[in-house]
């Protein structure tokens, strides 16, 4: 019997990785909302964290399922201080405009 | 023979509880009580001198050993007494001074309406006193060391309405306390390493320097060596008869007495006698240059009393310990006379102790004063007196011996100031013309004042000869010396007693010239005002800085949330200063710089 390679679970991999990749151009590139940043950044950990739950079931190593737990954790803490910024510059500035924050341009 | 000996000091033992147990089992008759003590004391003399003969005799010594007291596995501890050559002639000398020291007291402290409880601890004293000489292990002994100690803590704060008498007993006990550390690290080195506190056992023993340094600092602590010297002359604050039993006769002799015990185990270490010379040529010489300008006549026979202990601790550096011995036995008879007349003294003026307020007293006084001029001139060595046989025996062998010449010069230094203090208050109490107020009668008509001072006197003009001539020689004394050596104590005295008269009269004269170094002596070398300051201020500065700067300023301020605070703060102030904003322009070229490497990574590999 031959065994045939079955090519899918690198076609998800690939899918999820361009999810990934989309979700960090985004982060990096805005044009003035701070929030789209925020929210590319919770894009970039969702992507994150299914990866690592495929990998998990695909490759059946059970003693790390608690991994994306902990990924999930540190995601949520991190939202939190990066929604607590944004407060307080719209609290300072009443938009969250990014070309607001110049108080250090010579 | 062996029955005699044994059972007559243990009977002398015996009588001197007696009346301990009698106020115990019947306190409320107090009227007799003190003169039965005096008549006990006199009793337990009686019985103790058959022992002292017979051992001059026939030379017999005993040690008894009555009752097992404990063990710790295979320590064993009993308790027994060693008669020895010291012992069987220091008890009946501690006891004919106490039996006249307790006569003399039934006159000085006959207002006191606790005379009975005064008399109680002087006789407590003395049992805890010949315990100790007579000890055999060093348990006993120091059951003895500490009692002596604890009860001149009772007695020189006898008065203690007064601050200063209260001041002084706390000070008498911490200086003795910081000796008995010494005294244990001793016991806790003989308990290693050689198993006994046994006195026999530990003369078969090779002691170490450390053990024999423990005994040194006891002997300080105890016989008001220098370092641990102020006890001495403060304790003058307690009545006249406590100062004539306890601080010049028998308890400050104690230190001397353990160092004499313990001589075989020195005789060969040259490290331990040379410091005990020092340490006793230094101690005679600094007491007596601080006697020579005080004013109350107390302090100066403390004084006095100090500086021939540090010539007691002199000889016992020479490996001359019989010496050092005979001189306690002679010493005991005319240092306990002179307080006497210093009470006698300062009972008739009404309390006063001030010698520049005496004056005169030579006619009024007969008695008295001829046993004070008598017992300084037995202090300062007058050929055949009591002081003669063992101080002049003390010079010459320290000026035939191969000895340290510096601690030689002090000593005989400390000799000719010796005239100087005794003259001094020979001078300013008997001679010249009265300067007290005339109100208070002075007499002597009470025959338990001139008892107690004749006997005391009788002692202090025919001891030494009978003392000497009676005991075993011991070592071999150079005989042949020339003319000067032989005649240098003598010399040295009459130079004393020459600058003496001069010094005395610059009162009259009112020369103030030499300020600073009366100064000196009067503050007694200024000793006390360095040393009590210093300690008690140091610690109390390291506790505070300990709690407030260490602890508080370091986890508060340094480590903890202060410290975190401008930790923090100067980094971010530090960082901010480089940065400008422009987050955009960041953001892309983070994002060219990820896209550039990815590519060159993927080419670089060749799987593109």
């Amino acid at each position: 019997m031959v065994l045939i390679h079955d090519y899918l679970i690198e076609q998800i991999n690939l899918n999820i990785i361009i999810a990934f990749t989309i979700a960090l151009i985004g982060v990096l590139t805005y044009r003035s909302h701070l929030i789209s940043t925020l929210l590319c950044l919770e894009g970039i950990i969702l992507s994150l964290f299914i990866l690592i739950v495929l990998l998990i079931s695909h490759s059946h190593i059970a003693f790390i399922s608690i991994t994306p737990l902990i990924l999930l954790v540190f995601s949520a803490c991190e939202a939190g201080v990066g929604l607590a910024l944004l407060v307080t510059i719209s609290y300072t500035y009443g938009n969250d405009y990014v070309q607001n924050l110049n108080l250090l341009q010579c | 023979m062996n029955f005699t000996l044994n059972s007559m000091i243990l009977l002398s033992i015996i009588m001197l509880v007696s009346p301990l147990l009698y106020n115990m089992l019947m306190p409320h008759k107090t009227t007799y009580f003190p003169t039965y003590c005096k008549n006990m004391i006199m009793m337990a003399f009686m019985t103790s001198l058959p022992p002292m003969i017979i051992f001059m005799l026939y030379g017999q010594e005993s040690v008894i050993t009555n009752w097992h007291w404990f063990s710790i596995t295979t320590f064993n501890i009993s308790m027994s007494f060693k008669l020895d050559f010291f012992s069987i002639i220091f008890i009946p000398i501690a006891l004919y001074d106490a039996w006249s020291i307790l006569e003399f007291s039934l006159w000085y402290m006959h207002s006191d309406i606790f005379i009975h409880k005064f008399f109680k601890y002087l006789v407590s004293f003395l049992l805890t006193m010949i315990i100790l000489v007579s000890a055999n292990n060093l348990f006993q002994l120091f059951i003895g060391w500490e009692g002596v100690g604890i009860m001149s803590f009772l007695l020189i704060g006898w008065w203690y309405g007064r601050t200063d008498a209260n001041t002084a007993a706390l000070q008498a006990i911490i200086y003795n306390r910081i000796g008995d550390i010494g005294f244990m690290l001793t016991m806790a080195w003989l308990m290693l390493n050689s198993n006994s506190w046994e006195l026999q056992n530990i003369f078969s023993t090779n002691m170490d320097f450390i053990a024999l340094l423990g005994l040194i600092i006891a002997a300080t602590g105890k016989s008001a060596q220098f370092g641990l010297h102020p006890w001495l002359p403060s304790a003058m604050e307690g009545p006249t008869p406590v100062s004539a039993l306890l601080h010049s006769s028998t308890m400050v002799v104690a230190g001397i007495f353990l160092l004499i015990r313990f001589h075989p185990m020195m005789e060969n270490n040259q490290m331990i006698l040379t410091t005990i010379l020092c340490l006793g040529a230094m101690t005679t010489l600094f007491t007596a240059i601080c006697a020579i300008t005080q004013n109350d006549i107390k302090k100066i026979v403390a004084f006095s009393t100090s500086s021939q202990l540090g010539l007691m601790m002199v000889t016992v550096g020479l490996n001359q310990p019989h010496l050092a011995f005979l001189h306690i036995c002679t010493h005991a008879f005319f240092k306990a006379m002179l307080f006497l007349c210093s009470g006698s003294i300062i009972h008739s003026l009404n309390d006063e102790q001030d010698i520049r307020k005496m004056g005169g007293l030579f006619l009024i006084l007969p008695i008295t004063s001829s046993a004070l001029m008598t017992g300084s001139l037995a202090l300062v060595g007058t050929p055949f007196l009591a002081g003669f046989y063992s101080k002049d025996s003390i010079i010459e062998a320290i000026n035939t011996s191969y000895t340290n010449s510096w601690a030689l010069m002090m000593t005989l230094i400390a000799t000719s100031l010796t005239a100087i203090y005794s003259l001094r208050i020979i001078y300013y109490a008997l001679l010249g013309n009265p300067r007290f107020s005339s109100i208070s009668p002075i007499n002597e008509n009470n025959p338990n004042l001139i008892n107690p001072i004749m006997r005391l006197a009788m002692g202090s003009i025919f001891a030494g000869f009978l003392v000497t001539m009676s005991i075993p020689p011991m070592t071999s004394i150079t005989m042949t010396m020339p003319d000067m050596i032989k005649l240098s104590a003598l010399l040295i005295t009459l130079a004393g007693l020459a600058i003496g008269m001069e010094l005395n009269s610059f009162t009259n004269k009112l020369m103030n010239s030499m300020k600073h170094t009366t100064n000196f002596s009067n503050m007694l070398g200024y000793f006390t005002y360095f040393t009590h300051r210093i300690y008690p201020l140091m610690n109390l500065y390291s506790g505070q800085r300990i709690a407030t700067m260490l602890i508080d300023m370091n986890w508060y301020e340094k480590t903890g949330p202060k410290g975190q605070t401008n930790i923090h703060s100067s980094m971010s102030s530090l960082l901010t200063s480089t940065q400008k904003g422009l987050i955009k322009v960041y953001f892309m070229s983070f994002l060219i710089s990820i896209t550039l490497a990815l590519m060159f990574a993927s080419m670089s590999t060749n799987n593109f």
